[in-house]
């Protein structure tokens, strides 16, 4: 009786301590994303990944961190729309909060802004939703970019497409912000070089509530493509007046999103037919960790991931963990298997360049029966380019 | 010049045109009666938008019926911010004298709390729903089914509210008050059930006009201030407390926004709206279609 009490003692002491050693140290990751102000609605796409991966790192017993498995824990700040916050918040993670890793703020401006605190306490960082010929001026070291949507390379790949669907001719519409204006100029010579006429050239400010009067200069033109460099919500206004008036080009790109779930739900199948910038879509069977992620997100959020923002914030998380799982937490070591390793995602084999991406090809997007294929370059295509469809009644 | 004489442009024209009358109208209702300015009135508009987007996308309720609901819930809300917030310093003589100043505080914090809470509630996410989306053929002119709903419906409550002011005992009492505080008040207008009605009527056209907006765009917690940003630019044009003037004001606005372009580029568009606001500022501070005075 008594040997069968210690026994059942030892046993749960055993247990219990078999617990405790399962209750590893959690990792710390820090990051700040803009939950309040002029950003706040761009985020989500981001924050989402991040919490999916939390969660599906968690459930698989942990992050691997070079052979031992420990649990994420996030510590995120509010740096409300202002780049100096996310400086000042970066500083706070690293010193005070003393986090393990961490993980990007949005957009380009918020990555150029904390690029020089890793700089200076040597933190390496996996960056995602920046796109700018600028990010190449950074010091390479202690920041990557994953992005292949960089504007000049947009606008070189976007005129040998022009080219090869027979286009002489296109109107030009574009918003006043920065990634489009970037494209913009790249995009120009480009099309004088490759003999494309720009019948119309129209640049418009943000806060646009009517394109009727633009889009008509446009229409009267009769161009073989219209290029609409616009953001979201002017991306709806285009879509929205291009049918009513009748635009009947046979190529229509719209620059950001025909990817973004609100705008598929919208419009429906007058969206298809539409080409987008993006160099992501779960249909590519030559990534086979694509379709598995987009399920993965729905499942969660009940809404498709955003094909840049989504995909590249856990492109970043992937290339984090698993160069993690090989260097363990040590910065040095970090950085330098970041800097040198060829890594699996979502988005295919990444490797770094300096702080480029050197292996992802620049590609476009098409709307084809209400799902994204990858349509440009030829060697990567999931689907072949078709016409653009007449509008739907 | 086709470009200028096509019904496409005059469409257009109508239906930018009579969004923006809308929510000046709720907007100039509220600050003629009150001299209250409402900074949040774009947060209303966007609360409407995600009373049309949930009733839709949750009971499939079509937004021409969830816009007596945005209404109503965005009087009841109207009633709720004027009793405890406003109530208390528009009876005080000392408090109402500052009253425009502090107004202009006090909203502008309500605007940041509306913002944040509906971005927490229902987070940041851009949404939309499709609604009538089918095009209709006038001549060489075509209207998808939603602008022309939102055109017929803004329009209609306009128009509407303008004669409802003018002509009904209410309206007169409301438009007595925004013209002579203390005369109204002595020939026995009700301050304070006047104040209320028209705080309210004012909260739920901008509920509404969110609804005619989440029709034709997407719908976001922060989708609000654009409006709130041309609703003043109308009410200076159409001069603070003129009801049809904000009524014209709209439509000139609009205007600017179609044919101004059409005139011009799309790269002009703001200058043109903001350099005919400061011109009216300069020479005609009192608005296009205001009295000599300003009434007080």
């Amino acid at each position: 009786m008594r040997k069968t009490l210690m026994t059942a003692l030892i046993g749960v002491v055993g247990l219990a301590l078999a617990g405790l050693a399962q209750a590893a140290e959690p990792v710390k990751i820090g990051f700040s994303l803009s939950k309040t102000g002029m950003f706040a609605s761009a985020i989500p796409s981001q924050l989402n990944v991040y919490e999916l991966w939390k969660d599906e790192v968690n459930a698989a017993g942990g992050l691997d961190v070079g052979g031992e498995r420990r649990p994420i824990e996030f510590i995120s700040y509010d740096d409300q729309s202002d780049p100096a916050n996310a400086v000042k918040i970066y500083e706070k993670l690293i010193t005070n909060d003393k986090v393990d890793l961490l993980l990007a703020p949005w957009g380009t401006p918020f990555h150029f802004a904390v690029a020089g605190v890793l700089d200076r306490y040597k933190f390496p960082m996996v960056g995602n939703s920046a796109a700018s010929v600028q990010l190449r001026e950074l010091k390479a070291g202690y920041i990557w970019f994953p992005t292949s949507a960089i504007p000049d390379r947009l606008a070189e790949e976007l005129g040998k497409l022009l080219t090869q669907q027979g286009v002489k001719t296109v109107a030009v519409t574009n918003l006043q912000l920065p990634f489009s204006l970037e494209i913009k100029e790249y995009l120009m010579p480009v099309l004088e070089r490759e003999g494309i006429e720009v019948l119309v050239d129209e640049a418009y400010p943000p806060g646009v509530k009517d394109m009727t009067a633009m889009l008509l200069k446009v229409k009267n033109a009769n161009p073989d493509a219209v290029l609409s460099l616009s953001y979201p919500s002017d991306s709806v206004l285009y879509t929205m007046t291009a049918r009513e008036i009748g635009i009947a080009a046979k190529f229509q790109l719209v620059l950001i999103g025909p990817t973004i779930d609100f705008f598929g739900q919208m419009f429906g199948p007058a969206a298809d037919g539409l080409i987008t910038v993006g160099h992501w879509s779960p249909h590519q069977k030559a990534w086979p960790r694509a379709k598995p992620f987009f399920d993965a997100y729905v499942a969660k959020f009940n809404t498709r991931p955003d094909y840049l923002d989504s995909a590249l914030a856990y492109m970043s998380v992937e290339i984090l963990e698993q160069a993690v799982a090989k260097a363990g937490l040590d910065k040095e070591a970090l950085r330098q298997t970041i800097a040198s390793t060829t890594f699996d995602t979502i988005n295919g084999p990444v490797r770094f360049d300096g702080v480029q991406n050197a292996t992802t090809p620049t590609m476009f997007l098409q709307i084809q029966a209400g799902e994204a294929q990858i349509i440009w370059p030829p060697d990567q295509a999931t689907a072949n380019v078709i016409p653009k469809p007449a509008w739907p009644e | 010049m086709d470009t200028l004489l096509s019904g496409q442009l005059f469409v257009a024209m109508l239906v930018v045109g009579s969004l923006y009358a809308l929510v000046a109208l709720g907007l100039n209702l509220i600050y003629g009666t009150m001299r209250l300015l409402n900074v949040a009135h774009g947060e209303l508009v966007m609360l409407g938008a995600y009373v049309a987007y949930w009733s839709f996308s949750l009971a499939n309720i079509g937004p021409l019926i969830s816009m007596f609901v945005a209404m109503a819930l965005a009087a009841l809300l109207g009633a709720a911010i004027y009793y405890a917030l406003l109530h208390r310093a528009l009876r005080s003589t000392t408090l109402s004298e500052r009253i425009e100043a502090n107004s202009l505080l006090i909203f502008f914090g309500v605007s940041v709390i509306l913002q944040n809470t509906a971005a927490l509630l229902f987070t940041a996410n851009p949404r939309s729903y499709p609604y009538l989306d089918t095009l209709v053929h006038f001549g060489d002119t075509t209207i998808s089914m939603d602008r022309l709903v939102v055109l017929g419906v803004s329009l209609v409550v306009c128009i509407g509210a303008v004669l409802y002011l003018r002509l009904s005992m209410t309206g007169l009492a409301i438009r007595a008050l925004i013209q002579q505080r203390d005369a109204a008040e002595l020939v026995g207008i009700d301050i304070t059930r006047t104040h209320l009605l028209s705080f309210c009527l004012g909260f739920a056209m901008a509920g509404l006009a969110g609804v005619l907006i989440s029709m034709i765009g997407q719908v976001s917690p922060f989708m609000g201030f654009p409006f709130t940003i041309a609703a003043f630019v109308v009410i200076i044009l159409g001069g603070l407390g003129n009801l049809t003037g904000s009524l014209i004001g709209g439509f000139l606005l609009g205007a600017v926004e179609t044919y101004g372009v059409a005139l011009t580029s799309a790269s002009y568009r703001s200058i043109l709206i903001y350099g005919v606001f400061i011109a009216v500022l300069v020479w005609r501070p009192q608005g296009l279609f205001g009295g000599t005075r300003v009434a007080r």
